[in-house]
């Protein structure tokens, strides 16, 4: 680190935004993934201006740049493997203009995702995307990451209710992007870039009505299989519910013990279907699909009686990765996408792939989009099952690759996965992508060892200017 | 000559015409331009070729029309992999069979391509309902200046696997490469749909169209039409009319229906006529082709997006500015997506011509987001497609150059003279 860096920053922002102290530090060493680094000064800027003051200054002393929302990202998107300055957007949480007619809103990066739908709720609207962390992640995360989430099924992820952003450049400038400009679609482009092109300081969002009436239900199946087959059936009949989901019996059991949420005991699987949209449709489109259900051999079909009932049904889905803690010691949470119709077949191979490996697997996925969270489970002291994860990890990713999928579909590369981005692109279609990070970060300072595998793409070779 | 003349932009003929048959031999075609220093127009239909400069050099008119195949389509999947030079009409036909769709929308369906229609960044007036192409766009594979052929995205439909370099070229104009695939999200068809066309009345029309966006069932477009009289007759003498479309199942159309009825009828509209299924279509179809067609050769159309709650009155302010310069207007205001479109049009070519300037000036000083979306070549090269640039221009410039260095593709073409 420039000797110079901590003391710049103090001197330009002050002790209520910079720390420097260890102690301070180590709170910014972490995300969900498991590999640590710390950074050399973390800032909790209060708004662009600081922001932009920060990165200025890490620009001149030749720092790295590490933007950081709740720390909630599962591949070290956040962590500061290189050292250098996390800026975290916790101060930066507020809703700061609402267009209840034109369904928009602009928000500062750390607001909350669930923050803001209860914010707006009484208005009629939401924000779509929710990801299973939309209780603590924030909506610059959730660019950051393009994130997902059960409801994208019908609603899309991240990128498709984002209509523009402000950010800042590696050089402290401030600049703005929108959808509705002429131009180059950079919106579209910061979206799921995870930090490496812009520090992101302002997000407009677009928000969408709720619908009229809501249904879920929750369908037993005797195995993973048979619950895959019916979603891809759903699918195939041209039926997209917003949401679709499965648990397995490992996943199911503990989420019953957390949360007593009335999910059906004893089944192999369980499917979660939500429908929404006119209370015309709501009898007749629940008989097509528990019939699709019963053909793909369900056990038991029922609606949830009333809104609490969805709620503890949801609640207890999109905590199924913490009730896991109940009955393991550690637990690693993959994330691939599939062809819709391969669900079945990647299924059974993930159970092969855990059983080779001598560890046990817990499947919770969306269903309907393809998108898999195999959960293996293991413990971290025993130095077998540890790399067995990694092995397995790599196995799963590596199956997916060759059904036709992808090695993400809303949890980001990060550090974790860059260097299987080549098991998916090409070393011309890395190029493309390394291009577009030469032009907004030539140095390579946002967010380095993020995305990319190790030596595909060359910063430029001018220095920085060394520091005053 | 004929086959070059279709080629034609602006004032500027290609000197010759290549037609590569697959992705391979596109990137051959570039590389071979690049090395011999040839500026490069790729071209789907041309149907969308009005949007734009005209090029400040141009060689070679690559078409895409041989590469026409639908590579990878399984309707369980609900996604779909096409070739570039597929047809919006051959993508309908197909996907239609399975009882799905993509949300084109874009005019002249039967010539107009896949690659050509993301290009040019068209939005119709499904938009705001089933979102813009960018957002059921995939993946897509790109032809690049130095020859090599980029992919990025895939055949899933969540995906965060490196840059979405697919929105890059969306809406680019084939400046930063030429698409030579693309693959989309394939969403359900609903099994009915109903257009209500309805007259609008000047005393009304500002609480039809606060109704239309209170309604519990959204129509999934909704338009105010003024002129364009060619797609859509007038109804009871009126120069305006509302169009509104809803898709769904029978009862929930005709729900809506009776909720329409009642609101327009409460915002003191009388009359609505309902067009079913597939006549909803060719109204439908009808205006999005009028977006784009010119009165003979002496109109201008123009294009704006915004908030749709004040799409109608851009249009309504480019109606004022064109009766002040003595020429007339056709206006269709998309007020669910907000984009606004502008036909101004003169009695001759010389009388749009005399008037042009100081329009264009005022529209975009009224509009500042105004574009050029079509018109008569000649009166189209007196003004500047674009308008003011954005303000990232600059980082926009930087991706130029970085993938086109020798400015290659479509020179001068877009946004800022790039």
């Amino acid at each position: 680190m420039a000797p110079t860096f901590g003391p710049r920053l103090l001197e330009a922002l002050g002790p209520d935004i910079v720390r420097t102290e260890p102690e301070d530090l180590a709170a910014y060493a972490y995300d969900g993934y498991d590999e640590s680094g710390t950074p050399s000064a973390a800032v909790i800027p209060r708004d662009v201006r600081e922001t932009a003051a920060a990165i200025r200054i890490a620009h001149e002393c030749g720092e790295p740049v590490v933007p950081r929302g709740a720390g909630t990202g599962l591949c070290g998107g956040a962590v500061p493997h290189g050292g250098g300055l996390v800026i975290s957007f916790a101060r930066m949480n507020r809703l700061l203009a609402l267009d209840v007619r034109n369904r928009r809103a602009r928000v500062q990066p750390g607001l909350i995702n669930l923050d803001l739908s209860r914010q707006i709720a009484a208005h009629g609207i939401f924000y779509a995307p929710d990801p299973s962390s939309q209780k603590i992640s924030t909506i610059g995360g959730n660019v950051g990451t393009n994130a997902g989430g059960p409801h994208c099924l019908s609603y899309g992820t991240t990128t498709n209710h984002i209509l523009g952003i402000e950010y800042v450049d590696t050089l402290g400038n401030i600049h703005r992007t929108s959808l509705d400009e002429g131009g180059y679609d950079l919106t579209g482009l910061l979206v799921g870039s995870e930090g490496t092109l812009g520090v992101v300081t302002e997000v407009d969002v677009r928000l969408m009505k709720l619908p009229e009436a809501v249904r879920v239900c929750v369908a037993a199946f005797g195995d993973v299989e048979s619950a895959s087959e019916a979603v891809s059936a759903i699918i195939g009949a041209g039926i997209v519910p917003i949401a679709l989901e499965i648990m397995d019996k490992l996943i199911t059991e503990a989420v019953e013990a957390h949360y007593h949420a009335g999910y059906p005991a004893g089944a192999g699987a369980v499917l979660l279907v939500e429908i929404a949209g006119a209370h015309d449709d709501m009898d007749a489109t629940e008989a097509l699909l528990a019939r699709i259900a019963r053909d793909h051999g369900a056990l038991s079909w029922r609606a949830a009686r009333d809104v609490a009932e969805c709620e503890a049904l949801w609640a207890s889905r999109k905590g199924a990765a913490g009730a896991i803690g109940r009955i393991a010691p550690n637990y690693y949470i993959q994330d691939a996408c599939v062809p819709r119709t391969k669900l079945p077949q990647v299924v059974a191979q993930i159970e092969r792939i855990a059983r080779d490996h001598r560890l046990p697997v817990g499947n919770v996925f969306h269903a309907g989009d393809g998108n898999l969270h195999p959960l293996l489970i293991f413990d971290r002291r025993d130095r077998r099952q540890a790399q067995a994860v990694v092995d397995a990890g790599t196995e799963i990713l590596e199956t997916c690759i060759a059904m036709g999928g992808t090695i993400s579909g809303e949890h980001g590369i990060g550090y974790e996965k860059r260097e299987s981005l080549s098991l998916v692109f090409s070393t011309d279609d890395l190029a493309a992508m390394g291009r577009v990070r030469n032009v907004f970060d030539p140095m390579l300072r946002f967010n380095p060892d993020k995305i990319f595998p190790t030596g595909a793409i060359c910063g430029e070779v001018t220095r920085a200017p060394s520091a005053a | 000559m004929t086959a070059k003349r279709s080629y034609i932009l602006g004032e500027c003929t290609p000197s010759r015409i290549e037609e590569p048959v697959d992705a391979v031999a596109v990137a051959a075609v570039l590389a071979s331009a690049a090395a011999d220093r040839k500026a490069v127009v790729a071209f789907g239909g041309g149907t969308l070729q009005t949007i734009g400069s005209a090029p400040s050099r141009y060689d070679i008119a690559l078409s895409l029309r041989k590469l026409d195949r639908v590579i990878d389509y399984d309707h369980r999947d609900l996604t779909i992999g096409l070739d570039a030079g597929v047809t919006i009409d051959t993508v309908n036909r197909t996907l239609a069979k399975a009882g799905q769709f993509i949300p084109f929308d874009a005019p002249q369906p039967s010539l107009a391509t896949v690659g050509g229609t993301l290009a040019a960044g068209w939005t119709g007036p499904r938009s705001a309902a089933y979102g813009r192409l960018r957002d059921v766009l995939i993946g897509s594979t790109a032809a690049l200046p130095d020859g090599t052929l980029a992919s990025a995205g895939g055949m899933v439909v969540k995906n965060v696997t490196g840059y979405d370099m697919s929105k890059l070229y969306v809406g680019s104009l084939g400046t930063l490469g030429i698409l030579v695939r693309a693959n989309f999200k394939a969403l359900p068809r609903a099994p009915n749909r109903r257009l209500a066309l309805a007259p609008l009345p000047d005393d009304a029309r500002e609480r039809a169209i606060a109704a239309i966006a209170h309604l519990t069932i959204e129509p999934t477009a909704a338009l105010v039409v003024d002129g364009f009289f060619r797609a859509v007759p007038r109804v009871r003498d009126e120069d305006a009319r509302l169009i509104v479309l809803f898709e769904g199942s029978a009862a929930v159309i005709e729900r809506a229906t009776r909720d329409l009825r009642s609101a327009l009828g409460a915002a003191g509209v009388a009359e609505t006529a309902l067009f079913d299924d597939a006549a909803a279509e060719k109204t439908l179809q009808n205006v999005i082709d009028a977006y784009i067609e010119p009165v003979g050769d002496r109109s201008v159309t123009y294009r704006s997006h915004g908030l749709a709650s004040n799409a109608w009155a851009r249009a309504g302010a480019s109606l004022a500015l064109a009766r002040d310069h003595g020429l007339a207007c056709d206006t269709i205001a998309d007020i669910r997506s907000g984009v606004a479109i502008a036909r101004v049009a003169g009695r001759t070519h010389a009388a749009l011509s005399e008037w042009l300037t100081e329009f264009d000036a005022n529209i975009r000083r009224v509009i500042p987001q105004s574009t050029v979306l079509a018109g008569d070549v000649r009166l189209r090269a007196r003004v500047d497609a674009w308008g003011a640039p954005p303000s990232t221009i600059e980082t926009m410039r930087a991706l130029k150059a970085r993938f086109d260095p020798t400015s290659m593709l479509a020179p001068g073409r877009y946004v800022g003279g790039i």
